[in-house]
């Protein structure tokens, strides 16, 4: 498969990632408008459902990573996600040469979806849903943020090694699982720095903000860099030492 | 062996082949012979397609099935 239809599945599927999960916390946001949060920390997510709130967009998050994973992972690997490219590659499983491409299809394909998540549902997705980007809540320091994204991206890029990387796990899963995780890993920390787990996941709602509201979170984009790789390189190379005789 | 769709026929013909599918030994008129692409990998390693292809050998009537359903 060449590399320029392998960079497209990229796009197709990050694509799809940040329309349905990121839109899914944008349109949270734009239901609860209006309610009266019950305290600081909780910014609209969570008004109306408490910890049921994250689940769902945990769940729109584990329902578009899972689709995307059955429909494009034969023909790209459905990385769908810089951090795990990195770590892919780190290991040296994966051609320095695609790297670049990989990376820039998975931002190209984030940012659309914000732009066409907006053309879709109006300026209110800009400007109540903030088109789903994630920031660290009230309370939560920068080096807090990193830490919760490298940690989260962690359980993500161990399970992929185990479910998917391993030739002995089990196969067929791996697409519902890594969703699964996904979804879990939303639910249960979402609400300290949005559990991006993916520089391209931030980045198209940072992008689509800033041209189209002109609020501009990029202060906050290295959270997202930093944090993510981080715990996938480490993860990555944990597993290698865990699993070698 | 001998060739089961033949035999039918009234015909005794040696088999050259068995079909992967229903067993039946048949002769070189009775047998449909394919190529098969085989894949290497997948999530989250593109599928490669492998340069040796995988032969074959399929009886007319298992051909048949499979190709028109």
């Amino acid at each position: 498969m060449s590399l320029m239809k392998r960079s497209l599945a990229e796009l197709v599927g990050t694509f799809l990632l940040v329309y349905f999960g990121a839109g899914s916390a944008a349109i949270t946001l734009m239901i609860a408008r209006g309610t009266s949060p019950p305290n600081p920390f909780n910014i609209g997510i969570g008004a109306l459902g408490g910890l049921g709130d994250w689940f769902a967009i945990g769940m729109a998050f584990a329902i578009a990573i899972a689709a995307s994973i059955y429909a494009l992972g034969r023909i790209s690997g459905a990385h769908l996600n810089p951090a795990v490219t990195i770590a892919l590659w780190a290991t040296r499983r994966f051609p320095a040469a695609d790297v670049g491409p990989y990376i820039a299809a998975q931002l190209v394909g984030a940012a659309l979806a914000s732009f066409l998540f907006a053309a879709c549902v109006g300026m209110d997705a800009v400007n109540v849903g903030g088109l789903g980007a994630t920031a660290p809540f009230p309370g939560i320091s920068y080096a807090q943020a990193i830490l919760a994204e490298a940690i989260g991206t962690f359980l993500l890029m161990l399970t992929i090694m185990g479910v998917a990387v391993d030739e002995r796990a089990p196969p067929g899963w791996a697409g519902l699982i890594i969703g699964l995780t996904v979804g879990g890993i939303i639910t249960t920390t979402g609400n300290i720095a949005g559990a991006s787990l993916n520089p391209a996941r931030t980045f198209g709602p940072y992008l689509g903000d800033y041209i189209l509201g002109q609020n501009s979170l990029w202060q906050f984009f290295p959270i997202y860099i930093v944090g993510p790789i981080a715990g996938a390189l480490i993860a990555a190379f944990v597993y290698d030492y865990l699993s070698r005789d | 062996m001998k060739c089961f769709l033949c035999a039918l026929e009234k015909k005794d013909t040696d088999a050259v082949a068995i079909c992967i599918v229903c067993g039946m030994g048949v002769c070189m008129d009775h047998l449909v012979r394919e190529e098969v692409d085989v894949w290497e990998g997948g999530y989250p390693f593109p599928a490669k397609k492998l340069k040796r292809k995988l032969p074959r050998i399929l009886c007319k009537p298992c051909y048949s099935v499979y190709h028109e359903g």
